[in-house]
């Protein structure tokens, strides 16, 4: 298997990529396919407080951490590396994978790369995709949309969002479903991953104290979430185990 | 109903006494100590007698010496709280706080037993919670044995959907309750499927007919049940207040309608207790 990049970030702030990446995670894991994180929220690190045991804390912009994500991804036994970018720092994130040569070595085959992008509701977000499309000629594209903190993309208007896409058959729509604010905010609390939420464990393995309601809630949320990676074929299509079948 | 019916109440008591001895090892006390029933009222339609049978089953509980604590899902009429005020919940389904209420308490482990009245309105949310939250799987792991007790109507979309929570829980034990009291089932309703399918179903008991002027008296949420059984009948007992200060026929009557259904509701949740290590086992298999 081909080394795989997957990259989650946004522009705009409070979309929920940090929750993003931790579903992906979960859902890794849940495919049996063995992953390690960067959370390039340096210094403070949202997504390692979750997933401390896969998840190192980097600095996108030093020469140093890229060298520690990049230049490791053919030794690492680890396939699968997953970026959480640090809200607003997106397209300058790709810009710098585009000056290491990065993409040319993607573009060679050496490696996968994917792109998840969180996106808000506002019109400003179209603009963002706009930004982002000419780096993902050829790579996989996934657009997500999340519905998490009840957003309604009201001010999407089909005409002018189709209008971006012209030309581009690669990004592909993924949307996260609504999780009701109790359980979200008591995961949250606990600090752990959601699977480990729904075995109502700690941190440290030992049982927990989570309420079972709450832990069906998120139980059937998940559950959503992975079906809709699996429509996509999120794993196949970074695997290329689904070579070009869309 | 017969007289000597009214004298076996007092064995069911002892019978019923919770094994309350503490054991030191917690794998044994787990084995020890009989599971704490959780009973779940519920029918399709309004109006079927669920909380009558919920009154009936809180007061058996009583009786047996597990005072049981009650959930009344009726936020409007709160009909079951009136009859216990002081050991009732009442819990709206629609909000996410008194779900947890609801079933984190339903399921956590405790020697008292547990009563549930699913008003019709809470019906669909009430079972999709529980599905949703794998209820009856963690009750069984705490020790708790859920028990659906679905009221049959006349009507064949009542039996439909008592096939359907079989078939959805199917780790939980279901009761199919006929009350008398709603008539004979309809010709129609005999030759739907839902009907059909449940006719090999064994778990069943039956609440007999009730004279209207008795329905009335059980109106009243007053009426302590467990005073009508437990106190005696007899004329000549000076001093104390009848319950409901009800004539000697009335009570009379009424004590032959509770031990039936108390009968009814011992040998099943005897029934289910037994069948559950075996369950459980199965479930472990898969």
């Amino acid at each position: 298997m081909k080394p795989v990049v997957l990259m989650v970030g946004a522009d705009k702030g409070g979309v929920g990529k940090t929750t993003v990446s931790r579903t992906v995670l979960d859902y890794l894991r849940a495919k049996n396919t063995p992953v390690r994180a960067f959370d390039a929220e340096h210094p403070r690190g949202t997504l390692q407080r979750f997933h401390p045991d896969i998840t190192e804390v980097v600095d996108v912009t030093t020469a140093a951490d890229q060298m520690k994500m990049i230049d490791t991804l053919s030794t690492s036994e680890i396939k699968v590396s997953l970026i959480d970018i640090r809200a607003g720092l997106l397209a300058e994130t790709l810009d710098t994978l585009t000056e290491v040569g990065f993409f040319d070595l993607v573009n060679e085959g050496e490696f996968n790369f994917g792109l998840m992008h969180v996106v808000g509701s506002s019109v400003a977000s179209l603009d963002e995709i706009a930004e982002v499309l000419p780096f993902m000629k050829g790579q996989h594209y996934f657009i997500v949309k999340n519905f998490i903190n009840d957003t309604s993309f009201f001010e999407w208007n089909p005409a002018i969002y189709k209008n971006y896409f012209k030309g581009t058959n690669t990004a592909v729509e993924v949307t996260i479903p609504k999780l009701n604010e109790m359980a979200y905010e008591q995961v949250e609390l606990a600090g752990v991953p959601f699977t480990d939420y729904i075995a109502n464990k700690h941190t440290n393995g030992q049982p927990a104290n989570n309420s079972l309601v709450l832990r069906g809630y998120v139980r059937t949320w998940l559950r959503h979430i992975c079906d809709e990676y699996d429509r996509v074929g999120l794993l196949d299509r970074l695997t290329d185990r689904q070579a070009a079948a869309a | 109903m017969t007289v000597s019916a009214f004298s076996t109440v007092l064995p069911i008591d002892r019978q019923l006494l919770p094994d309350r001895q503490p054991l030191r090892d917690p794998d044994l006390s787990q084995s020890a100590v009989r599971p704490s029933p959780a009973a779940i009222v519920a029918s399709l339609h309004a109006r079927t007698g669920k909380t009558l049978l919920a009154r009936v089953l809180a007061d058996y509980f009583t009786l047996s010496g597990r005072p049981p604590l009650v959930f009344d899902t009726d936020v409007t009429e709160q009909t079951l709280r009136a009859s216990f005020p002081y050991d009732t919940v009442v819990v709206d389904i629609g909000e996410i706080r008194d779900q947890m209420t609801l079933f984190d308490t339903l399921a956590r482990r405790a020697p008292e037993a547990r009563v549930v009245d699913v008003s019709h309105h809470a019906f669909r949310k009430f079972f999709k919670v529980m599905a949703e939250s794998q209820f009856a799987a963690e009750a069984r792991a705490h020790n708790v044995e859920p028990i659906i007790f679905y009221i049959t109507d006349r009507n064949p979309d009542a039996y439909e959907e008592a096939r359907l929570l079989r078939q959805r829980f199917d780790d939980c034990a279901l009761v199919l309750v006929d009350n008398a009291f709603l008539g004979r089932v309809k010709e129609q309703t005999r030759r739907a499927a839902g009907y059909q399918a449940l006719q090999e179903h064994d778990l069943r008991m039956a609440l007999p007919r009730l004279d209207p002027g008795l329905a009335d008296a059980l109106d009243d949420p007053s009426l302590s049940l467990s005073a009508i059984v437990s106190q005696p009948l007899s004329r000549s007992e000076t001093g104390q207040r009848v319950p409901g200060d009800l004539p000697f026929e009335e009570r009379a009557a009424l004590r032959a309608f509770l031990m039936t259904v108390f009968r009814d509701v011992h040998r099943l949740t005897r029934e289910i207790e037994t069948r559950a290590p075996a369950l459980s086992s199965a479930e472990a298999a898969l």
